[in-house]
């Protein structure tokens, strides 16, 4: 019998796998028996189950707590979760009119790791197992393609947060369910083009990472620029784990182009701005994309006087509306004694814009059915913390931005924008760094 | 019946009909068990082939080989490519074959060096793929990531359950066959082996490229679950050091243990990443301190301690 | 061009100097302790931590962190040895084995301390300045705090090495990577001159990490690509072989600059391009037995 233990042992194994994967199920008979048969087949869970049982919304997402996007969960998209459905439930819960009453917002989280197969299973689980009602985004921009993907099957609804870019507009049909409420290139470049030509820019220097976010940005800029009348002296990508800058810093002063421009994520980005510091270059402009918007660069890159002058994607500020100064407001007190957590004045706003549309839909439709909330998301203005915001092709509309470039003047996070939005002049020539 | 002969097939096909029934009940398994479970047996499926993989050439080999996230990347891309033309059983087959000619060609230049040497050049493969994919794909597809084409989760744990029941046949006839005793007498010395008539070279390279096949195979059909692809995604080094984990950890001089060993991983891993998901690392990290400290010869150890036949048959520890 | 050339040199070796005491430590735990540790990293992320924290919070100079640091690392290593790897090779008698699992350990402790860091300092990236100016010498111009990196990897290896050949227990140590065995025969207590070892691999990471903490903004997620470099250094040169793991950093780091200089997205192809090719001419690293 000891010599047949061990292949025992594996049928076992193989055969409470399953099981071992259930366990997490609050009840045991997962699965088998769909409460109501539904003519309409594979329907959201939730929709239909008996009212009378029904006593909290449940809302799954698949976010990267370890990994190497882990700083995303942590500073963008995270805090904002946390802190709306923090606030549904202080206030009763969301009222859902197919229930007759308000019901509160239970989260399921899961970790990815940053990684794909765990990421697209947990989502499956999320669906199939824990039947939440709806979806939370996942982070980086190939997470949420292969996310859209998964939600789209089960027709649920996806409204995306950190990542995504134009280029989902190519497949943008395909998802009939997924949103997207951040700014990308395509309103940023145009945007960032009119500032360096108010500015009296006449060259530029770009630097941008080897991943679709970066040539993405620099594939726009380029013509962009060029349309301008502003001269590019240099466009070279570089690798995610590049260690010296200095080579780069230095042709880029060379070059004596007046703007430099760092496409790139925050470990590359800091490290040009600190280099750049020590080898004293100082152009007219030194814009650094994702990462320069986040309170937190301050940390990294030495305080208030470290970060002066510097530009980035972004923008807001609680100069923009009284409703976004009301918003920071909330949000400092919210995170009141978490030093992990920092304002982010890129994505916070239309992170909110993302779960304040989601309850909107629910309250105004009155229901918890994806498909009736995707369509009336796609037809309706919501009333957000941007003011009035509407989708134009499952993309928030741009006229809903409150900024799309900003720069760091006296540890303030100003909008510069040529505009209405602008919330300070921009410093051009910036000041010598410090 | 004095026939020691057949007494001693008969005693051996306990096990195998044992495993046999063990696959056959899990086959049924989208026939009773939940939507999820079967998506989930796929990740673990997909985790048994590739450290049983892993386990069928740097088992008796003594070779560790980081190369499985190339092999599985190659899988990966091949379904980006023909995925929206192929059926996936095709697929599976296409991705298999890819890899093992990668294989092959690797194999020829590298099975020459030893140890940690081998092991750092796969790592490097992994990583050299992934950048030339990446500049390929930029410079002449002008992009960096991919869709893939969906064949639906039942498709995707048949494919893969079909797949791991090859692979175990394959493992095991491969154990029992001329080249599989040639690559233990590798393992045990590798200038004894070829004093004694051994073509080392062409044994190490056929399992060499045989064990890609299946990481091909499985890269194929885990791509068509995942929706897009980047070489980011695709060449993920994760992959070559969970399977070898899992191997190690199951114990690699018995033919079930890598499997045993992904198992008890992947059941693990689950139930702390959706339980305690910001502990987990600290929770699975001590586990296998202490699995490692309290069943060094892996879970299949525990089972059935035998001498362990290795090259350095020597105690390391005397003071 | 000539001002071309001493920058990409001097770049070259700036970024040598780093590799080569980051794979220093490592050597020495493979060479004598037979551990490839794959938590090295985080020991070199704890060393950067531990000086971020000091130096913003109470304002020491991170040059005298490297004084403050280095004695609880190497405890911590020392300590780790004596507890977890001492009971490893008493349950393990087979050497392979052995290896094996001590890597399956170290990717345990990997987990831990990092889980660890992590929920102390979250994953965003802190950093503060030193030394933030440049120097010009020959019209190439230079950031200080690079320039005095490279000065104390150069300085701590010196030191390193006439350690280990001119001490008593330097003499031990080199003895017992020799061979185990035999130098029990003679008398030296193996168990504790692998602890030690594996303490000073443990502390020169930390001192990398202290010197990283100066030039780059640090995350807790840093310490897996760095024990990388670290593996391919060492394999570079020849495992165990100290001398080899300098050369070996240094021979990375001139590559890495040329290439880089270049074409910057393909520093890193390039360094597994040349270690292929040169495993491939010398199966054992440079310097390697």
């Amino acid at each position: 019998m000891k010599k047949h233990a061990l292949a025992l042992l594996l049928a076992l194994l193989l055969l409470l796998a399953p099981a071992l994967s259930a366990g997490c199920a609050p009840d045991g008979g997962d699965g088998e028996t769909s409460p109501t048969p539904d003519e309409a087949g594979q329907t959201p869970a939730g929709s239909v189950e008996g009212a009378a049982e029904k006593d909290k919304i449940v809302i799954g997402g698949v976010r990267s707590q370890s990994g190497v996007y882990a700083l995303f969960d942590e500073t963008a998209f995270g805090p904002i979760y946390r802190m709306w459905a923090g606030e549904v439930n202080a206030d009763g819960g969301i009222y859902v009119e197919e229930y007759g009453k308000k019901l509160p917002v239970e989260l399921i989280i899961y970790d990815d790791k940053s990684e794909m197969d765990t990421m697209t299973r947990l989502y499956e689980k999320l669906i199939l197992e824990d039947k939440v009602d709806l979806l939370l985004p996942p982070v980086s921009t190939a997470a949420l393609f292969a996310a859209a993907q998964i939600a789209n099957q089960h027709d649920y609804l996806l409204i995306g947060a950190e990542g995504a870019a134009v280029s989902i507009k190519e497949n943008i049909e395909s998802y009939p369910g997924f949103f997207c409420t951040l700014n990308f290139s395509d309103t940023q470049v145009p945007a960032l083009t009119e500032v360096l030509t108010e500015g009296g820019i006449e060259s530029a220097f770009i630097v941008y990472i080897e991943d679709l976010h970066g040539m993405e940005y620099s594939q726009a800029a380029v013509p962009a620029f060029e349309a301008a009348g502003i001269e590019i002296k240099g466009n070279v990508s570089v690798p995610p784990d590049i260690g010296d800058m200095t080579p780069i810093i230095n042709s880029a002063k060379n070059s004596g182009a007046q703007a430099f421009l760092m496409f790139a994520y925050p470990d590359q980005n800091f490290l040009a701005v600190s280099q750049a510091k020590e080898l004293g270059y100082n152009p007219d402009v030194f814009f650094i994309g994702s990462g320069g918007s986040f309170d937190s660069c301050k940390l990294a890159l030495g305080g208030d006087e470290g970060v002066e002058g510097i530009m980035t994607w972004g923008a807001w500020n609680e100069k923009s509306s009284d409703a976004a100064a009301e918003f920071a407001e909330r949000f400092r007190e919210f995170n009141a004694g978490d030093d992990t957590v920092f304002a982010d004045w890129w994505g916070h706003l239309p992170y909110y814009v993302s779960v304040q549309v989601l309850q909107q839909a629910i309250e105004r439709a009155g229901t918890l059915d994806n498909k009736v909330l995707r369509e009336y998301i796609a037809e309706n203005k919501f009333d957000t913390v941007m003011g009035e915001a509407w989708f134009e092709n499952h993309m928030l509309a741009a006229e809903c931005y409150l900024g799309n470039v900003g720069q760091w003047q006296n540890g303030v996070y100003e909008v510069i924008d040529v505009g209405g939005n602008r919330t300070a002049e921009p410093v051009i020539p910036k000041s010598a760094w410090k | 019946m004095g026939n020691p002969g057949l007494r001693l097939d008969m005693k051996k096909s306990v096990p195998f009909a044992i495993v046999a029934a063990a696959l056959a009940a899990v086959a049924f398994l989208p026939r009773f068990a939940s939507a999820y479970s079967v998506v989930f047996c796929s990740s673990v499926i997909m985790y048994a082939a590739l450290s049983l993989s892993y386990a069928m050439f740097s088992g008796p080999t003594g070779y560790v080989s980081l190369a499985t996230a190339a092999f599985f990347g190659v899988g990966i891309y091949t379904s980006a490519f023909f995925g929206k033309s192929l059926p996936l059983p095709a697929l599976m087959i296409a991705g298999g074959v890819f890899s093992s000619v990668i294989a092959f060609a690797v194999g020829a230049i590298t099975l020459r060096l030893r140890g940690v040497y081998f092991t750092i050049f796969t790592f490097g493969l992994v990583e050299l793929l992934k950048h030339f994919v990446l500049w390929t794909e930029t410079t002449f597809a002008g992009t960096r990531g991919r869709t893939v084409a969906s064949f639906g989760s039942v498709t995707v744990f048949y494919c893969m359950l079909a797949l791991l029941t090859a692979l175990l046949l394959a493992a095991f006839l491969l154990r029992r066959s001329r080249v599989g005793k040639a690559l233990s007498a590798i393992g045990e010395s590798e200038d004894a082996a070829a004093h004694i008539g051994i073509n080392t070279t062409a044994v190490k390279l056929l399992a060499f490229s045989l064990s890609s096949f299946a990481m091909g195979a499985a890269g194929a059909v885990m791509a068509t679950r995942w929706a897009y692809i980047d070489p980011g995604i695709a060449f993920n080094s994760l992959m070559s050091f969970m399977p070898a984990l899992m191997a190690i950890f199951g114990g690699t001089d018995r033919l079930l243990g890598p499997v045993a060993g992904a198992i008890v991983f992947a059941a693990l891993e689950e139930q702390l990443i959706t339980r305690f998901p910001s502990l987990y690392m600290i929770i699975f990290g001590a586990i296998m301190i202490a699995a490692i400290l309290f069943m060094p010869s892996g879970v299949t150890g525990l089972i059935r301690r035998r001498p362990a036949k290795r090259k350095e048959d020597v105690p390391v520890g005397d003071s | 061009m000539l001002l071309t050339v001493l920058n990409v040199v001097v770049g070259g070796l700036i970024m040598g100097g780093i590799y080569a005491l980051i794979s220093m430590g490592l050597s020495m735990q493979y060479g004598v302790a037979r551990i490839l540790n794959v938590s090295h990293g985080e020991f070199i992320m704890l060393g950067a931590f531990f000086t971020w924290a000091l130096h913003t919070a109470a304002g020491i100079n991170p040059l005298l962190c490297v004084a403050i640091c280095a004695p609880p690392i190497f405890l911590l290593g020392f300590a780790l040895h004596r507890t977890i790897y001492k009971r490893l090779r008493d349950v393990t008698r087979v050497s392979g084995l052995f290896e094996g699992n001590a890597m399956l350990v170290s990717f345990g402790l990997m987990f831990v301390i990092k889980n660890i860091a992590l929920m102390r300092w979250g994953s965003s990236p802190k950093g503060y300045s030193f030394m933030a100016y440049s120097v010009e010498f020959g019209g190439a111009v230079f950031s200080a705090n690079r320039l005095l990196v490279l000065a104390f990897a150069v300085c701590v290896s010196a030191a390193f090495y006439v350690f280990l050949n001119r001490s008593r227990l330097g003499k031990a140590i080199r003895a017992a990577s020799q061979d185990a065995q035999a130098a029990a025969l003679f008398g030296i207590k193996i168990n504790r001159v692998m602890a030690i070892c594996f303490g000073i691999g443990a502390l020169l990471a930390g001192i990398a990490g202290v010197l990283l903490s100066m030039i780059y903004q640090i995350n807790t997620a840093m310490g897996m690509n760095y024990t990388i470099i670290a593996i391919i250094v060492v394999v570079l040169g020849g495992l165990g072989s100290i001398p080899g793991s300098l050369i070996g950093g240094f021979a990375l780091g001139l590559i890495g600059s040329v290439v880089a200089y270049i074409e910057p997205s393909l520093q890193l192809v390039a360094y597994y391009v040349i270690i292929m090719a040169l495993l491939l001419v010398r199966p054992k690293g440079i310097l390697g037995r």
